[in-house]
Order: structure tokens, then C-alpha cells, then sequence
């Protein structure tokens, strides 16, 4: 299958990427080597750093860190570090829910400039994302919608910590693929790649999209349906097929959107060939480009 | 015919298998043009200047033009495209399509006459249908197909306000023209129309058309489940190219392989087998999964895109392929995708 490749946009980008960055690991050596730096930078540059644990103990997280040298202890007593479970946080609710978390993370924001923090970066462990956790299957809208709800308009920067020993290879990379910003080993190309548009509410979507990627065409979809504001752009110059059933979950999130129009930048020919058999699925699109 | 005596009888009492109770689904057998000219005007005639009623006429193109051109003259000769009487243009009563190109895969034929029907039968008004999907040169595959959506329409329309008449040059082999007993109810022969005996079930009509497919010589193998799909795509698409199809019949290809090989994943066990080959002028895949095709009339109407049930895939494959052969064999279904190398 077609996951052995390496994408050039997924391949590591330099240390110390800021926004929102996937940071993927193998083994405990490797996860500590990506907390310790990150957290004693932002305790440096006198940011909050906030970390939210999964599957890692947070002890586990506060002992790693002050073995390094980092006086966790002293910065978590003065609230410069808070090291807490997604558990009691976020997924304390019935189910997660991203249009919440956008809310959540510009109030975090407000919250850490007000206490005279000079910024804010955070840590997310996302195993939970692999698990039958209520909400779960909304985890790729939430990356997705992230960057451009979130990352563009806060001085935030956020990692998203994928461990490989927790979440199936194929979905780790669909995961990836929706950060524009990654550090750790190169992730295989998923079938169908999705990632956000800078600058402009939107996604590209880039591979081959049929029943196998009905999934990520789904939360393709929601960020479409979902996304705040005006109009929403998919860049579909990168995509070179698709089948009906994802045109029609396109085509049904337009017709869903309270505001605005769904504009599809370069359609690949299959697009073209199917609204020709079913012009009633572009009703609600706006074609753009050759 | 006193030819055919022996297997038709004549046609005496009309009210169960003639225009104005359900489906009306008679046979032409022409020897000639002018057999075929009058045959088929006679019927349009008396629907479309007679009732009023609309007519589609699918028929090969070479036909098309003398047909209209007789058609609109009307009986006496006169022009008659303008006011009938009715006040209605009687040219505007009247689909004319190319057969040749509408049907150059039989399978997508019914969805057509069906969209026609749907749009135009009510309780007053009897929309008709001239269809001739079978022309001598047909090849035998493709014969078959269109001897299957003949048997077809008497399912698809079974108890509709419809007329249905399908011409049938009398130089087709003695096969097709036994076959063509078998499907029509009624047979018009040199001017006299007879109740056919040899009628049969459209079921049974169409089993007989599930002839074991030849096996091709050196298939171009992959096998593949749920996380394959992507890979099967992309091989069948740089298969197709390196053979030459052109990138609009390209993206054909690919959108039927891509939904048929979907279903197998979907609908036919997880799983399935992919093969393509060069046969002749065309390229085949076939698509072998778990599954079974239970309702024969799958993908021959024009679905809602918005619903994944109704045979979806299978339609947009007959509207892309030139040709699609189906079969059920003991625990698996076979599809085969025909595409001309243009």
C-alpha cells in the first residue's frame, strides 16, 4: 500500500517549529527528548507551559523533567507549569468537542497573559484519539480547524504529542498530515492527506480519496460545515481522484454551512466528470480554476 | 410470418398485453427499411398524433433522420411539425437519441428509458419508447447485454402506463430473434402483430445470458482489502495509461474501478480481487469479490448521489464503461469493465 513513502512536506521540519507542530516518537527516550527542551525554553522566555497527559503518568512527566534539571516543582508551585491529564481537563465532558476547544484555547491564552505570563505553549498527548473515547473520531476536524480558528490569530505554540506504540500507522499519518509543522521520524503519506490552508479558512487535499478515506473525507467535511466565518476553500489541485461518496459528503457539508459558500479551487477531472453525472451535487459549490 | 407460425399465434384479444393496461412491450421484426420506416412511424403515429403522449425514439443513428423526416410529414404525407390540432408541436412530443452512442453500453439504456418514463407516464398520458439496442456487427457480449436489457424492461416497468417497441432487423441471427420471442410479450412480423407463445419469465431469460466469461491469457494481478483500495487505484490507473487510454477515458476508468472495488470492500466480504487485460481494441478489469448480486435491476436507474444505497456505483460504472458484464458464481461476483481504447 501506498504507506511506505515520504512526503517532503511531512519530513522534520527545524528545532524549535512554533504554532501548531505534530511531534511523533517511538520510545520514552525520544518523548523525553522533545518535553525537556520545549518546556525549559518556554519557562525561559517566562511562558506558561502547560501539559496534558494521555497515557503518560504526570508524575512520570514532573520527574522527567526535574532530572533534566528543570525545576518542575518550583514552576509548577508558581503556576508556570501546569502538568495535568486530558482526563480532567478537556475530556471531563460527555464527549470532546473541538467548536469548545477553540473557545477553550483563546480563554487559556487570556487566562496566562492576565496572570503576567508572557505567553503560552502547551503539550498534548493525543493517544486518546486511537481509543473508543466519546468525540474521538473528531479529533482530525480539531487539528485540521486548529490552525486557522486558533494557531494564525494567538502567539501560541502547541505540540501535539502522537506516540507510534499507541495509534495505528495509518491513522497517525492522516493525524500528521493535518499539521503544517512536524519534528520526529518521517511519517508514511496517508491515501488521502488533508491539511490546512495558510492564511484563508480552507484545507488541501492531496492523494486519491475513495471508501478506504471515508473517515478523513468525513471530518474533511466538518471543518467544512463547522468552520466559522465566510466562505471555506478546498485546494484540490493535489487530489487525483475521487469517488462519488466523497463528492456527495463535500456537496451535503456546503448545503450545511449557515454562512458563506464552499469554493473548490482546481478540481481534478474525476470531480468534473462525476457533477456532470450529478449536476445536483454542485448546487451549493463554487468552482474555481481550470 | 407463416415462418415464425410455429412459434407465435395471432394476437386476438389485446386488453392484457395492449396499449392501456400495463406495460405495452411488442417486437418489430423488419425485413426491410420501408418495413422498419412504417413499423415505427405507425406506432409514433398513433401516441404521439393520435393521444399526444411523448416518445422517445433510441434507435442507431443512421436511422434517426428518415425516421423523423417521415414522422413529421404525418400520414398523408403533409407536413405536421406544426399545430396538430391539440395545439401542441408534435416535433417537440419527441426525444430522438443515437442508440449507437446512448447504448454503446447496453446497461445504461434502462436507466435512460426509465428517467423518460418517470418524467412523463401520469394517469392520462402513456409516454412511449422506441428502443433498438441491437443492430447487426454487434459483437456477442455486448448482444447479449442488450438482449438482457430488453428482458429487463419487462421488470422495470411491470404494471406502468408505458409502450415500450423494439425494432428488430430480421438479418440478426436466428439466436437473437429466438431470444427476442423469449422477451416480448408481442411480435410484429410483416405487417401482422401475434401474441408470442414462446414468452418467458424475465428471470429465466435473463439467466440464460450468464454464460461462463472466457478467461483471459495474462491478467495483470492485485489483490486487495480495505487498506489496498488506494494502491488498486493508482496501479489501475498507470496500468491504463501505459496501454494507451486517453486521459479523459482515463479518469473513467478509474472512477468505475475506484467504485466497484469500494463495493467489494463495502458490500462483497472486505475484499476482492482486481485483474485487468488488453482484449482487442478495449481494456477490461474484473473486479471478484464475496458478494452476490441479488436484484437484477441494480444501477439501471439513475440513483440520488445523496443516497449510498440504490446502486450507485453500478450506475455511474454503465455510464462510464462501454460495457459491463456481471455474474454470480458460487460464492463470489464477477463484474467486468469494458473500455475502448479510442
Amino acid at each position: 500500500m501506498a504507506m511506505t513513502s515520504t512526503s517532503a512536506v511531512l519530513a522534520p521540519t527545524a528545532p524549535e517549529p512554533c504554532g501548531h507542530v505534530s511531534v511523533v516518537y517511538s520510545d520514552d527516550r525520544e518523548w523525553a527528548g522533545r518535553l525537556v527542551p520545549f518546556v525549559r525554553a518556554g519557562l525561559e522566555r517566562g511562558e506558561q507551559v502547560q501539559y496534558f497527559a494521555d497515557t503518560t503518568d504526570p508524575d512520570r512527566v514532573m520527574g522527567t523533567l526535574a532530572s533534566a534539571g528543570v525545576d518542575a516543582g518550583r514552576a509548577a508551585a508558581e503556576g508556570r507549569l501546569v502538568v495535568t491529564t486530558a482526563a480532567r481537563t478537556y475530556l471531563s465532558g460527555p464527549a470532546f468537542d473541538p467548536d469548545a476547544m477553540m473557545g477553550l484555547w483563546h480563554q487559556a491564552m487570556d487566562t496566562a497573559l492576565a496572570e503576567g505570563h508572557r505567553g503560552l505553549r502547551a503539550i498534548g498527548e493525543v493517544a486518546w484519539g486511537a481509543r473508543d473515547v466519546p468525540g474521538a473520531d473528531r479529533l482530525l476536524e480539531y487539528e485540521l480547524r486548529l490552525h486557522h480558528e486558533v494557531f494564525e490569530p494567538l502567539p501560541l505554540t502547541a505540540w501535539c504529542f502522537y506516540d507510534r506504540r499507541r495509534m495505528p500507522a495509518d491513522r497517525l499519518a492522516v493525524l500528521v498530515g493535518a499539521h503544517l509543522n512536524h519534528l520526529g521520524g518521517p511519517v508514511a503519506d496517508p491515501p488521502l492527506r488533508l491539511a490546512p490552508l495558510p492564511g484563508r479558512t480552507g484545507l488541501r487535499l492531496m492523494g486519491s480519496a475513495g471508501y478506504d478515506t471515508r473517515y478523513a473525507m468525513r471530518s474533511a467535511a466538518a471543518v467544512v460545515s463547522r468552520s466559522p466565518g465566510g466562505d471555506v476553500e478546498l485546494d484540490l489541485s493535489g487530489l487525483r481522484h475521487l469517488d462519488v461518496s466523497s463528492l456527495a459528503v463535500l456537496a451535503e457539508a456546503a448545503r450545511h454551512r449557515d454562512r458563506g459558500g464552499l469554493r473548490l479551487l482546481r478540481p481534478p477531472e474525476p470531480l468534473r466528470r462525476l457533477l456532470g453525472l450529478f449536476p445536483e451535487l454542485g448546487a451549493a459549490l463554487e468552482i474555481a480554476g481550470p | 410470418m407463416t415462418t415464425h407460425s410455429r412459434t407465435t399465434t395471432y394476437f386476438r384479444q389485446p386488453p392484457d398485453r395492449g396499449p392501456g393496461s400495463g406495460l405495452f412491450h411488442p417486437a418489430l421484426f423488419y425485413r426491410s427499411d420501408q418495413e422498419y420506416l412504417d413499423g415505427v412511424c405507425r406506432f409514433l403515429r398513433v401516441a404521439v398524433h393520435g393521444r399526444g403522449d411523448r416518445a422517445l425514439v433510441a434507435v442507431p443513428g443512421r436511422r434517426l433522420e428518415p425516421l423523423r423526416a417521415l414522422f413529421e410529414r404525418g400520414e398523408d404525407g403533409a407536413e405536421r411539425g406544426r399545430p396538430d390540432g391539440t395545439g401542441h408541436d408534435v416535433r417537440e412530443r419527441v426525444t430522438w437519441v443515437d442508440m449507437e452512442e446512448a447504448g454503446r453500453n447496453p446497461g445504461r439504456v434502462l436507466s435512460l428509458f426509465r428517467e423518460f418514463a418517470d418524467r412523463h407516464e401520469t394517469s392520462e398520458s402513456r409516454p412511449v419508447i422506441v428502443g433498438e439496442p441491437l443492430w447487426v456487427g454487434r459483437g456477442p457480449a455486448e448482444t447479449r447485454e442488450a438482449l438482457r436489457h430488453q428482458a429487463l424492461v419487462n421488470l422495470a416497468f411491470a404494471g406502468r402506463r408505458v409502450s415500450v417497441l423494439c425494432p428488430y432487423d430480421a438479418a440478426l441471427s436466428e439466436d437473437v430473434l429466438t431470444q427476442a420471442r423469449r422477451i416480448h410479450p408481442v411480435v410484429t412480423e410483416g405487417g401482422t402483430r401475434r401474441i408470442s407463445r414462446d414468452y418467458a419469465d424475465p428471470l429465466d431469460v435473463c439467466a440464460s445470458f450468464d454464460t461462463p466469461l472466457p478467461e483471459p491469457a495474462d491478467p495483470f494481478v492485485i489483490d486487495f482489502g480495505e487498506h489496498e483500495l488506494a494502491l488498486a487505484r493508482g496501479t489501475a490507473e498507470d496500468w491504463a495509461s501505459r496501454c494507451g487510454l486517453s486521459p479523459a477515458r482515463r479518469t473513467d476508468w478509474l472512477l468505475a474501478i475506484g467504485e466497484a472495488t469500494g463495493n467489494s470492500v463495502r458490500h462483497g466480504g472486505g475484499q476482492g480481487t482486481l485483474r485487468m487485460w488488453r482484449s482487442g481494441n478495449s481494456l477490461v478489469a474484473e473486479i471478484r469479490d464475496g458478494g452476490r448480486l441479488t436484484d437484477p435491476l441494480v444501477g439501471r436507474r439513475r440513483p440520488d448521489p445523496r443516497s449510498p444505497h440504490g446502486g450507485r456505483g453500478v450506475w455511474i460504472m454503465h455510464q462510464l464503461c462501454d460495457l459491463v458484464e456481471m455474474r454470480n458464481e458460487p460464492g463470489a461476483l464477477v463484474l467486468r469493465l469494458h473500455m475502448t481504447v479510442d
